[in-house]
């Protein structure tokens, strides 16, 4: 079977994976600046309201955005299938993910149980349309199966999250009392994390890394090992609790380590594939993607100094492994993508609107020059490099990477509105 | 005039390839063949070349490559 390809009549219209892309930067500011108004309480463990309330704001604001828009995008394109209504859904899934996050982040930080379920139905109204319009794609995919599994996968894993995030917000606020929170928590964690993000970027990946970078194709063998092994992890560790405690705790330890032997794999696998590109010219996608990779291989290596209780460090090296995974991997990587895909995508819709003559239309580096993202990049880098050793030092030392990461988000939100300025510029319609 | 027009789009980054086709075809005389060199099917290409007119065939080369020749479509067609 051919793999399917991005035709223009398939393509949803540019505004909708615009709108959420150009709300993303908007949340990782917010998170920055509200991180800056108590440091010591998100450094001293992950269970603070802050912490709580900060996490909500990257995943939900930031990655939820870029990658709700991006799949929408994407899906019809790499297995076959069109989204149906993905205007509407693209329309929901900004109002209710981004009211959700900043409803959820307030509720949090003000200890406010009715702002909980605001934000519960405020992420039900953003997210349930878009399960349900990529699950109709998602079951007529006519993708090849290592194309469109990774994507299934993500997809259940972001319904489980969703229903685990569901449970315990409307329990925080008071409606039921949902059985064992820290065991649900760790299962949304778990299903969040490691299945919706990593799953996710692992399936991009397996389509973006060869094209956009020029390198050589993910070995079958590599891709259909990390489609299996994330999955059975995750399994494994949400069956743990069902079985008898001598084999629980065995079952939980495999688990881990089969999550973190398959993310050590895809990075070095990937890092190795782009070491390989044929083109070896400066590309500041190579280097955010490098940055989120050498992170996610740090987030690996954390794990067991995080789940050790003997670890007079514990609380301080989950926070860090928490920033180390969303900022240093997770929005690594999808600040990366952004810098290739909306130039593309600006490129691409105006050529076929305009059935523009070659020349006639900016090239993608027109759309957004380099130099503007390597300066993101830049300031990104030297954020998560300054956060990472800060609960080992004293207080106000984390001023100074939360400002970079802030600065670092106006200007990734600048970059993109200055992509669309361009677009609309030269006739583009959204 | 040459009865066939080459371009090499093999390792350039997307979507300078598409972007050199569409200047060939441009000036590409009736008659003429685009023959068009590229390192992976270039799927995304065949939808705008039949709405602009014209017929193409494409067949794998070395390396994983493809080729792919581009004439204008006949009138009536």
């Amino acid at each position: 079977m051919a793999s399917p390809g991005l035709s223009y009549e398939q393509a949803p219209p540019f505004g909708t994976p615009l709108r959420l892309f150009l709300a993303a930067p908007l949340f990782l500011v917010l998170a920055a600046v509200l991180a800056m108004t108590d440091p010591d309480a998100w450094l001293a463990s992950r269970w603070t309201p802050l912490s709580l309330a900060l996490t909500h704001l990257l995943t939900l604001g930031y990655l939820g955005t870029v990658m709700t828009g991006a799949l929408l995008q994407m899906l019809p394109v790499v297995v076959g299938s069109p989204v149906p209504a993905t205007g509407p859904i693209g329309w929901l899934a900004l109002i209710g993910l981004g009211g959700g996050a900043m409803l959820l982040a307030a509720g949090f930080t003000l200890g406010a149980p009715t702002l909980l379920m605001l934000a519960a139905v405020s992420l039900a109204i953003g997210l349930v349309p878009f399960l349900a319009g990529t699950l109709v794609s998602l079951i007529r995919a006519r993708a090849l199966p290592h194309v469109a599994w990774p994507m299934r996968q993500a997809w259940v894993a972001l319904i489980l999250t969703f229903a685990l995030g569901l449970a315990l917000a409307t329990g925080l606020a008071g409606l039921w009392p949902p059985p064992d929170p820290p065991g649900l928590t760790s299962l949304h964690v778990a299903w969040g994390l490691g299945g919706w993000v990593l799953m996710l970027v692992i399936g991009v990946a397996f389509q973006v890394v060869p094209m956009l970078q020029l390198t050589p194709p993910y070995p079958r063998g590599i891709m259909a090992i990390l489609t299996g092994s994330l999955p059975v992890a995750l399994l494994l560790f949400s069956l743990a609790g069902f079985f008898p405690a001598s084999l629980a705790q065995a079952a939980e330890g495999l688990a881990l380590v089969l999550g973190m032997a398959s993310s050590l794999a895809f990075a070095l696998v990937t890092l190795k594939l782009q070491g390989q590109r044929r083109r070896k010219l400066p590309d500041v996608t190579l280097d955010f993607w490098r940055l989120g990779l050498a992170s996610l291989i740090g987030v690996a290596l954390l794990v067991p100094a995080a789940m050790l209780e003997a670890n007079p460090w514990r609380d301080a090296t989950q926070a860090i492994l928490g920033l180390l995974f969303l900022v240093g991997f997770a929005a690594s990587v999808v600040s990366g993508m952004l810098y290739k895909i909306v130039p593309f995508l600006s490129w691409f819709h105006l050529q076929a609107q305009t059935q523009a003559k070659a020349g006639s239309i900016p090239n993608m580096k027109q759309f957004i020059p380099d130099d503007r993202a390597r300066w993101h990049f830049r300031l990104h880098l030297a954020a998560v490099v300054l956060l990472l050793p800060t609960p080992w030092l004293p207080h106000p030392v984390a001023l100074p990477g939360l400002v970079l990461l802030a600065v670092s988000g106006l200007f990734l939100g600048v970059n993109l509105a200055r992509a669309r300025r361009t677009y609309l510029a030269h006739g583009g319609a959204l | 005039m040459n009865a066939e027009v080459l371009v090499d789009g093999r390792w350039l980054e997307p979507p300078e390839p598409m972007e050199r086709v569409l200047v060939a075809l441009d000036v590409l005389r009736p008659g003429q063949t685009l023959r068009f060199l590229i390192h992976r099917e270039p799927i995304p290409l065949y939808p705008v070349l039949r709405d602009m007119g014209f017929r193409y065939a494409a067949h794998p080369i070395e390396d994983g490559c493809f080729e792919v020749l581009i004439t204008r479509a006949p009138k009536d067609a």
